[in-house]
């Protein structure tokens, strides 16, 4: 019985259409010709967990343990395991991932395949760097147990799904006495004294972000809430709760406007007095702010919307992150939740890993084209002046050329793919006309 | 108070919700568990799954379409050094209903595994139970078994009667008090025997239904609706006129 399926990612632009494989147990071969693409939970913002007319593999289901070290912090698990499952069962042993992106809400599988990144970048690098161990079936039926130091795995980890399906991987978790940090919230006016709290943060505050408003213009253009956290010793393992809320349904398009965004931006700006605040703060409202309302994405509507994530490396300072959020402000088309962060310069595992040295902005754009995407022209060519790139993962409409052109280690990547899997993002990476 | 772990077999180990349930179980309790199921690979990585989770675990290959099996020796000899707490049964198979009625065999086949298979485990079961005086059999009935439906009556008529062949147990034994049957009835859940099909509103997380499960298979009622309010829905279905029903396509 093959099924077929609609798939969205989490902007909810374009719906894929394919044919469904949703194996219980980790599968020996992939039936079928193809083409294929694993797919996680779709957390992805763009295309690049979407296969239109293809077999997308949900991974979901294989969701198993297979080892846990007590002593060591060592986890192996099938690929479709959470990050909330794998939360759920290391805090109340005193474990926590080596670091983690914005949601729990995302497979194993997932987390490698994009090579996330998370606030404790400057220290910990990218998820891919805690990975110990992974084993890939391909379309031929080969199946591999790749480690670091093998070339297949620095093409796996943050390969985009190219190279084949992850069954399972194994992780180095750190260790954590509470489930709770101490966090301290500074206000702050501008890319440059971001640029100073961030520096003098690095070295003692394990996790940093920042909040900026990207509507305010004039005297309040980039301003913001500097937000850092360290694990804390107080406190007791305490894990998460299952969401509670859901967005009800597709909200209608003026729900999110200019003033809506601004009159919200404003409130949480201004949502405690004075310079800085200090918070004891469970893991959960810290690292996953959003993950209390399932489905929030429905709140753009139909259309849908874009994420644009870029990262502006260290060399060119901090104009080109200014310009960029002038524009953005300028264009008054930028909603709630922009994340300002800065990268360490701890080696990325992956051929095609986002993360380098840098700035790195992502901030999501109700979907109103041909507006939006003539904005991230412009954004684009600030971004190429100053040989930053996009993100894959949040990305729906990044050039061709810029992608071949700001990842480097494309040309050996393509080396290690899997000739039966594919994507939508990767069909538009690579063919001969590239719409902009 | 005994510090005995609590003392659990289970058919179709392998089964989502029942995975769920044993994560539940394992959260709260120290279990000591024996999984059975025809897939030593999948009842290991299950075993794998909940010795993180710090269950004792061993794993038994059966087949439970085959009345002379080893599982009823086992589940026997096991009892008398050590007493079941549970006896949980938990395989099921959901056809795709118009090549099933097209084709005798695998209609009976299917009927075999969904009542036949869990009817003669369950009652073997039983008497298990009644010899130790004690414990719980809780089997995995369905909301589908409430009415017949056009779009599943296969799969809901073997619920249906595992859920009356169990309600006649209870009658049975209703004065052995240290015995307790239950019938859980999922609804609707998000599991691989449900992959192909479109997710609606109704539909629940595995995860939540393995947990009450649990919930239930503790505080034993005879039938327990998981979700709790399929209890209401399935009210609303049964007394729902013919007339009515037939104009719809559930
Ligand atoms: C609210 C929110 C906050 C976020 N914050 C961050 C952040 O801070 N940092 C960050 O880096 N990202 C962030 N993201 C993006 C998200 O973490 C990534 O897109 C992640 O990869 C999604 O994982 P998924 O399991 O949903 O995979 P999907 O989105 O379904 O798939 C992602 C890619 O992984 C591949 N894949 C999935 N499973 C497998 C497998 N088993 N084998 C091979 N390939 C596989 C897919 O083919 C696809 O290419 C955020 C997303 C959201 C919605
Ligand atoms: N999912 C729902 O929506 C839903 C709703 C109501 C009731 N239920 C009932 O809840 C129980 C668990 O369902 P689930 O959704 O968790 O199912 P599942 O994940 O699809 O698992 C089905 C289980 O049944 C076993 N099984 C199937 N056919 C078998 C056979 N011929 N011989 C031996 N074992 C067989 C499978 O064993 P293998 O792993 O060896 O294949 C597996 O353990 C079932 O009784 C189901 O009918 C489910």
């Amino acid at each position: 019985m093959t099924a077929t399926k609609t798939f969205h990612s989490w902007g909810k632009l374009r719906p894929a259409t394919a044919k469904l494989l949703a194996p219980a147990w980790i599968p020996n071969d992939l039936p079928g010709t193809g083409p294929f693409l694993a797919y996680g939970l779709g957390r992805s913002y763009g295309d690049s967990c979407l296969l239109d007319g293809g077999t997308m593999i949900e991974t979901r289901f294989l969701d198993r343990i297979q080892h846990f070290d007590p002593q060591t912090g060592i986890l192996r698990a099938e690929s479709g395991i959470t990050l909330a499952a794998i939360l759920r069962f290391c805090v109340p042993k005193g474990w926590f991932l080596p670091t983690t992106p914005g949601t729990s809400q995302i497979t194993l599988g997932g987390a490698i395949a994009n090579d996330v990144h998370g606030k404790n970048h400057h220290s910990a690098g990218c998820f891919g760097n805690h990975v110990r161990m992974l084993d890939l079936l391909r379309s031929d039926g080969s199946r591999h147990t790749l480690r670091p130091g093998d070339p297949m795995l620095a093409a796996t980890i943050g390969g985009l799904g190219l190279t084949g399906l992850i069954t399972s991987a194994e992780i180095q978790l750190v260790p954590i006495r509470s489930a709770h940090l101490d966090v301290e919230l500074t206000r702050f006016c501008g890319l440059d004294e971001f640029m100073e709290i961030s520096a003098s943060s690095s070295e003692t505050w394990e996790h940093t972000v920042a909040w900026i408003d990207c509507v305010a213009s004039g005297n309040s253009l980039g301003r913001g809430i500097f937000i850092r956290g360290k694990w804390s010793d107080r406190g007791d393992l305490s894990t998460h709760r299952t969401a509670r809320l859901t967005a009800p349904f597709e909200m209608p398009g003026f729900t999110l406007n200019r003033f809506t965004v601004q009159a919200f931006n404003t409130l949480y700006y201004r949502r405690f007095l004075g310079k800085t605040k200090t918070l004891h703060q469970h893991y959960a409202p810290f690292f996953y702010p959003l993950d209390g309302v399932n489905e929030w994405n429905r709140i753009y509507g139909k259309p849908g919307f874009y994420q644009y994530q870029c990262v502006t490396p260290t060399a060119a300072g901090t104009e080109p992150m200014k310009q960029i959020l002038t524009k953005i402000a300028a264009s008054g088309q930028a909603s709630f939740l922009a994340v300002l962060k800065t990268f360490g310069d701890v080696p990325s595992p992956g051929m095609l890993s986002f993360p380098q040295p840098g700035i790195t902005l992502a901030l999501d754009f109700p979907q109103r084209d041909p507006a939006t995407r003539d904005l991230f022209l412009q954004l684009d060519e600030i971004v190429r002046a100053c040989h930053g790139r996009l993100y894959p993962a949040k990305d729906a409409r990044m050039n061709a050329r810029d992608f071949s052109q700001t990842y480097p280690q494309l040309e050996s990547f393509k080396s290690f793919l899997d000739t039966k899997f594919s994507s939508d993002f990767w069909k538009r990476m690579t063919s001969a006309t590239t719409p902009s | 108070m005994s510090t005995r772990p609590y003392h659990a077999a289970i058919f179709g180990a392998t089964s989502a919700i029942c995975i769920e349930t044993l994560r539940a179980m394992a959260r709260e309790k120290t279990t000591k568990l024996l999984l059975i199921g025809r897939h030593p690979g999948r009842l290991e990585s299950v075993a794998n799954d909940l010795r993180s989770r710090g269950a004792e675990c061993t794993t038994l290959v059966a087949d439970f379409l085959d009345p002379k099996t080893n599982w009823l020796q086992i589940l026997t000899d096991n009892a008398q050094s050590d007493p079941w707490d549970l006896l949980l049964i938990a395989h099921g198979s959901l056809p795709d209903q118009d090549t099933t009625l097209r084709d005798p065999e695998s209609l009976a086949a299917e009927l075999h595994i969904n009542f036949t298979s869990p009817a003669v485990i369950a009652a073997a079961c039983a008497q298990i139970l009644v010899k130790q005086n004690h414990g719980t059999l809780a089997v995995f009935g369905s909301v589908a078994g409430d009415r017949g439906r056009g779009s599943n009556f296969i799969y809901g008529s073997a619920k249906a009667g595992i859920d009356t062949f169990l309600a006649g147990m209870r009658h049975q034994f209703s004065q052995h008090r240290k015995i307790k049957i239950v019938t859980l009835k999922p609804g609707m859940t998000d599991t691989p025997m449900t992959s192909h099909l479109p997710k609606g509103p109704l539909f629940s997380s595995a995860e939540a239904v393995g947990t009450q499960s649990w919930r239930a298979i503790q505080s034993a009622p005879p039938v327990a609706y998981l979700p709790g309010w399929w209890k209401f829905i399935m009210t609303l279905i049964r007394i729902l006129p013919s007339s009515l029903l037939h104009r719809t396509k559930l």
